[in-house]
């Protein structure tokens, strides 16, 4: 078993609009970056070229651990729309 | 114009409850469901414990409800990378209806906990985002769901919309969560056959297992859980976000190297991994509960705080269905008053206190502080991992009474001081 084979194994119904807004130029300023390794998605990585943190809202588990974890307020943080999202079949 | 008497935001646990109740009692409700299905959203260890409040909802509820396994054992491990040290309880007591607590899948004990409602009466919508509450005056008076024409009112709303408590701080009941106050769950279900999970853990029928793990996350304030359902096993981690967040490690590595170890991956022999999912918990205790009403907004479940833990009993979902029940109750009081306001709705902050929820949160205040000390789950384990080795050791030295051995222990791995603090916090959590 490798780390990734978790991810692979969620269901989601995927939006075309994310619901978490990203904002780069504050993640620019951000010392910690703590949602690159504190997301239990692995959402946020950051790219050290391009200067920004890639986001992939499309693996979100809605737990709201970056929105905590994020003390520069950063994320525009919603839910996704109704029927959207992750959904856990069984857990 | 309102359209229901009640609208009740979250088709969790909570909020189930409430809108059973309140249907019941003839009141018109909605509940609002942001999934497509309740529980869809939902993630769970877990153990339902035995919640008298349901049973009164719903008579037999122990015969129709879809739990997998009742729990009739619990182990407690102290886990260093080289021993460990158990403690297991298990009593017949437990193996009787209508048994001590459950194991249940959330998607599908919350749909059916909903659809109880609804065959009383409470009308269901999923897949509905609620975005805002509707204000009339001071007072909420209903909810803007995410779709066209998407206002609903009605003369009270209950928030029971999770941990994040979005609506909470939307009419200003809760401040910013803080760090300290909330844990990150993760865990994996692995599909595992009925007869080997019975085979493993020694359980018959349909017997099942709560395992606590402590030691198990490198450091990092937090514990291992493993449950047993009738053909899975529930295997995760908790660990709180501010200790998280300093270690600068992902979770989901170390959850990796927790299910990499020996006795994982022997527990796990030929189990496939099913599912992958996270969420938080609140872990404040008493002092991070919100303010729980406001002129007509009550809150319910996670949303209201209600959720502990004393290292031994991990509890959330009887607290959200005895909460949800409550709210109702004080819901169908202003009812009758025709009184929506905060000073009415108190009354279900009094019933709360009166009730095992706010009690048993009250009473294990103090085991937050044992559970912020960051040696439980470091240096103890390896104490008491130490202390059974030595005693069990055969080496052709001379051997030493306990009392000594503990001690000489201990005082190499932490300062007098340090053991001080710990004996009073133990203190204070055990009396």
């Amino acid at each position: 078993m490798i780390v990734d084979e978790l991810f692979d194994l969620v269901s989601y119904r995927v939006d075309r609009e994310p619901h978490i807004k990203v904002n780069q130029v504050i993640c620019l300023q951000c010392t910690h970056k703590a949602c690159t390794f504190i997301c239990p998605a692995k959402c946020y990585l950051w790219n050290a070229e391009k200067n920004r943190i890639e986001f992939a809202y499309e693996l979100c588990l809605e737990c709201g651990t970056c929105l905590l974890a994020c003390d520069r307020d950063a994320l525009e943080w919603n839910y996704p729309k109704g029927g959207f999202g992750v959904c856990f079949r069984l857990t | 114009m309102k359209a229901y008497d009640v609208i009740v935001v979250g088709a969790g646990p909570a909020g189930s409850s409430a809108a059973l109740r309140l249907a019941q009692k003839g009141l018109k409700v909605a509940i609002i469901e942001r999934g497509n299905t309740p529980g869809s959203k939902n993630m769970f260890g877990g153990m339902l414990p035995r919640c008298p409040i349901v049973e009164n909802l719903i008579p037999n509820f122990w015969e129709e409800a879809p739990w997998e396994r009742h729990v009739i054992k619990n182990i407690i491990t102290f886990m260093t990378d080289l021993s460990s040290t158990s403690i297991m309880f298990e009593t017949k007591n437990f193996d009787k209806p209508p048994y001590n607590g459950y194991t249940v899948f959330r998607p599908i004990f919350d749909k059916w906990f909903a659809d109880k409602a609804c065959s009383s009466g409470a009308n269901l919508f999923t897949g509905c985002l609620v975005e805002n509450l509707l204000r009339d005056g001071n007072a909420i008076s209903g909810v803007k769901i995410a779709k066209e024409d998407g206002e609903i009112h009605a003369d009270i709303v209950i928030a029971c919309d999770g941990v994040l408590s979005l609506l909470a701080k939307k009419v200003g009941l809760c401040k910013e969560t803080k760090l300290s106050d909330m844990a990150l769950g993760l865990k994996a279900l692995f599909y595992l056959p009925e007869e080997d999970i019975n085979q493993r853990f020694n359980l018959v029928r349909r017997q099942g297992l709560v395992h606590t793990i402590l030691g198990c996350t490198e450091g990092i304030r937090g514990g291992g859980f493993i449950y047993t359902q009738t053909e899975s096993l529930s295997v995760g981690l908790v660990l709180h976000l501010d200790a998280l967040k300093e270690s600068r490690v992902a979770p989901y590595d170390i959850f990796y190297r927790f299910l990499s170890t020996d006795r994982l991956k022997r527990i796990l022999k030929g189990a496939n991994l099913i599912e992958y999912s996270a969420h938080l918990i609140p872990e404040g205790g008493y002092k991070s509960i919100p303010k729980l009403f406001t002129d007509g907004l009550l809150l319910a479940g996670d949303a209201a705080g209600l959720c502990y833990t004393n290292g031994i009993n991990q509890e959330g979902m009887n607290l959200a269905i005895t909460s949800g029940f409550l709210a109702a109750e004080t819901v169908y009081e202003a009812f009758e008053k025709g009184d929506f306001s905060a000073k009415q709705l108190s009354k279900y902050e009094d019933r709360l206190r009166e009730s095992f929820v706010l009690k048993d949160i009250k009473t294990f205040e103090k085991s937050v502080d044992l559970m912020n000390n960051d040696r439980l789950f470091s240096i103890y384990p390896e104490i008491v991992g130490s202390v059974f080795e030595k005693l069990l050791q055969n080496n052709g030295k001379p051997r030493k009474k306990i009392g000594h051995l503990s001690w000489n222990i201990i005082k190499d791995s932490m300062s007098i001081k340090e053991l001080i603090i710990d004996l009073i916090k133990v203190g204070r959590f055990i009396v």
